[in-house]
């Protein structure tokens, strides 16, 4: 099916089911990611950004055994965003030409300064040390597990089952969105701008309907196997290994002594 | 039209399409890591009221009918398909819908804030869309603003007798807009620019992002009262059963 996202949501899950990073303690991958991120953030340096995502990408294709074009394409997600808003970042309006470079527009000029630019390239390293951080936890935890972290992080229990129901039901609605939208296509539904919009609301409330009905079959089945609020699943033992820690105290270090001087 | 003003047409129009071409995916979630640290925290801290009220709600909901819980996890699973899927668009590009108007407009702006918080991560760690730091920032401004604009401009709409799709339309194409300007409000109160301050950088942010979310508020809009036809046309118990009632009938 030609569709990025549904592409995307099918496949960075696919991704962490087959990390070879998926043996490792949720809890330790978790303490990891959200660490790095935080120096990354709080560091705030370009070197320290560079490090993160230079290390990270090779923990990724080391240990998790992920593809590098996999990785590549993935760090790629984010790139508009990034690019607009570091243009906006870079760039300044003024009424006056106040800075090394400007644009001279109908009432104002748009002006960049070799310090704006390097402050939006740092800023841009910065960005992409945090996304490589994260996903260092999305590319190799399972959502499930991720839920499971959060439980025993004393989320509330109800936010916990709605999360694990949530995850469930996005696939069984993508499921049924990806046979609507065949069928539709077999029907010519998208041949044009106007049909394509009739098609997509049909659809959609279609969804709608189609996913209340669900809900109220999983209820059934859900109570007929004696739910009572609560949602119990078997994990697997995972125990975090010394070397790991050790490594990443060393890594950490790294980072401070990077960011220190 | 003579020669030279359909030439210039066609150059504007070249640039229209050069504009829209631009993939908007995820455009408009605060990418991870774009925030300084001060700054996520504050979002986490404004969008939090909002967050317990919605959980209190929806414990409230769970606690009167325990068979609620798969409803209610089949609506966030709702908003996030609507919000991850790609929508027609005139050029071919990528871009899809927030979903918060919709989403406001079925089940209430309050339910769709702790919906809306489970969904944008999910987004994050499924899509890479937003982030795990910018998660706050992003709850308020596709949460919390948008939603509850939403409602509230359907509601209004309701109450002056404005027609029901015209009211469908304005509540989530501005809900698309009002999420838009809150997170350039949030991109430039974080990064301000060094001679216009946070006004001049609010126009820059705001013009970087408009060509692709301008359009997209309005596709937003025709989408949103499509689908609200087609549930009226055939779903009413369905409806009624999410608790949407109509206001004006």
């Amino acid at each position: 099916m030609a569709n990025g996202h549904i592409h995307g949501a099918h496949s960075i899950d696919r991704l962490a089911y087959e990390s070879g990073m998926r043996t490792w303690n949720p809890v330790f991958k978790t303490v990891l990611a959200v660490g790095t991120l935080v120096l990354c953030l709080a560091a705030d340096r370009p070197m320290v950004s560079t490090a993160v995502i230079l290390v990270l990408a090779a923990l990724q294709r080391g240990k998790g055994k992920l593809p590098l074009r996999d990785y590549l394409g993935l760090m790629l997600v984010p790139l508009t965003f990034l690019l607009l808003g570091g243009v906006a970042v870079a760039c300044d309006i003024a009424l006056t030409p106040v800075c090394d470079w400007n644009l001279r527009l109908p009432w104002f000029y748009l002006c960049v300064s070799a310090e704006s630019i390097r402050f939006a390239v740092e800023l841009v390293l910065k960005a992409l040390g945090a996304v490589s951080a994260m996903y260092l936890l999305a590319l190799t935890t399972t959502a499930c597990e991720l839920v499971d972290v959060l439980r025993r992080a004393h989320l509330p229990s109800l936010l916990c089952e709605l999360m694990y129901l949530i995850y469930r039901f996005v696939f069984v609605l993508l499921d049924m969105y990806g046979r609507m939208r065949q069928a539709a296509g077999a029907r010519l539904g998208w041949k044009d701008f106007r049909t394509s919009c009739r098609s997509f609301g049909g659809i959609a409330g279609n969804l709608f309907v189609l996913s209340l009905r669900r809900s109220r079959v999983y209820a059934d089945a859900m109570a007929a196997r004696g739910y009572d609020g609560d949602l119990r699943f078997l994990e697997e033992e995972k125990p975090v290994r010394a070397a790991q820690i050790i490594w990443t105290g060393l890594f950490w270090t790294a980072l401070l002594v990077l960011a220190i001087c | 039209m003579t020669q030279k003003q359909r030439k210039l047409v066609r150059l504007t129009a070249c640039a229209a399409l050069l504009c829209s071409v631009v993939p908007t995916a995820g455009a408009m979630h605060i990418m991870e890591g774009f925030l300084p640290p001060l700054m996520c925290i504050l979002w986490g801290v404004i969008a939090l009221p909002f967050l317990l009220a919605g959980y209190f709600s929806l414990k409230k909901a769970v606690a009167r009918d325990r068979r609620a819980v798969t409803l209610i996890a089949m609506a966030g699973a709702f908003i996030f398909v609507i919000s991850s899927l790609k929508i027609p668009s005139a050029t071919g590009s990528c871009s899809h819908m927030t979903g918060t108007g919709l989403g406001a407009i079925l089940f209430g702006p309050s339910a769709v804030s702790i919906l809306g918080v489970i969904v944008l991560l999910f987004q994050a760690i499924l899509l890479a869309h937003g982030g795990l730091t910018t998660l706050g920032a992003n709850t308020f401004s596709m949460a919390v603003a948008g939603p509850f604009v939403s409602f509230g401009i359907y509601r209004l709409c309701l109450r002056c007798k404005v027609n029901k799709k015209v009211s469908v339309f304005l509540a989530a194409a501005l809900g698309d807009l009002v999420t838009y300007c809150v997170t350039s409000v949030q991109l430039a109160v974080a990064y301000p620019s060094a001679t216009g301050g946070v006004t001049g950088s609010l126009l820059e942010f705001l013009g970087v992002f408009a060509p692709t979310q301008l359009p997209l508020a309005v596709l937003e809009g025709v989408l949103t009262v499509m689908i609200m036809m087609a549930l009226e046309a055939y779903a009413q118990p369905e409806l009624r059963a999410v608790g949407f009632e109509e206001v004006g009938a």
